[in-house]
């Protein structure tokens, strides 16, 4: 069962990605990157990862994929804003060789590793509570950084959307 | 049966065809959104090795990433708009106020 399950996310999985990476207008490529995302949400309960399954549905495929379609759509991207890309599949071959070498190297590293059972088992391994435990005993300084960096964030969007005014005068000094 | 090497082979794919986006796209949301693509890919290698030893700490680290890629969107998709609102395109190519300084 869980076979066939794993078989159907990869494939769910990489075909966004491939839509992502082929089609032209950025509205399909946020929705093909949607279905990755929904993809490796359920990989990660595969994996045991039931905090993070929620984490990656609610945070990356509602909060950050929704701000991208949010944004797609204000902007009003019309056909001629778009790029003109006449050598896209071209470059996209020279990247694909270019990544070959390390797609090898990687798999060969991992294919050394003694082989174990990765089926989902019954344990509270990946739960909140684990996970919580873990978090705010040892890795409470780095949680505390990432509100910092997170308020940063907001402050500075904020700054960034208000300064409208200002763009011809910076031409002077 | 699913093993660590089917994994690592899904979460690599997905890495390349995110770099691949950054080398061989022009438009600049394909372009962020390859990025995310590639932090989803490494998170998935780390929730592997999470399961693999069976230790709880990589999958901290995603939630770091996972956080750290929320602070992203929030400046990126700003400059975007500012971006789009000077030069009216998504055209990588005319982004280049850093080096070569206002051209009007």
């Amino acid at each position: 069962m869980a076979d066939i399950l794993f078989i159907a996310l990869a494939f769910f999985a990489i075909t966004g990605a491939i839509a992502m990476l082929v089609y032209r207008s950025p509205m399909f490529s946020a929705l093909g990157l949607l279905i990755t995302m929904l993809s490796v949400a359920g990989m990660f309960a595969l994996l045991n990862a039931t905090l993070l399954f929620m984490v990656q549905i609610i945070v990356y495929a509602g909060a950050i994929m929704a701000l991208i379609l949010f944004i797609l759509m204000f902007l009003n991207i019309k056909e001629e804003d778009l790029p003109k890309e006449p050598k896209k599949f071209m470059l996209i071959g020279f990247g694909a060789i270019l990544m070959i070498p390390l797609n090898i190297l990687v798999l060969k590293a991992v294919s050394n590793l003694p082989n174990k059972d990765l089926t989902p088992i019954e344990s509270d391994f990946g739960t909140i509570k684990p996970v919580g435990l873990i978090l705010y005993n040892e890795w409470i300084i780095a949680f505390e950084l990432i509100s910092i960096l997170l308020l940063i964030a907001l402050v500075g969007s904020v700054v960034l959307a208000k300064r409208r005014k200002t763009k011809i005068t910076s031409k002077e000094d | 049966m699913i093993t660590l090497s089917s994994y690592a082979f899904v979460s690599m794919i997905l890495f390349s065809i995110g770099a691949i986006g950054v080398i061989a796209r022009r438009n600049i949301f394909v372009i962020y959104m390859s990025l995310e693509l590639m932090l989803n890919g490494v998170n998935l290698f780390l929730v592997t090795f999470a399961r693999y030893h069976f230790n709880i700490e990589p999958q901290i680290i995603s939630i770091m990433v996972i956080s750290i890629a929320a602070a992203e969107a929030a400046i990126f998709l700003s400059i975007v708009i500012l971006l789009f609102r000077s030069k009216k395109s998504l055209d990588t190519d005319l982004f280049t106020s850093l080096s070569q300084g206002e051209k009007r």
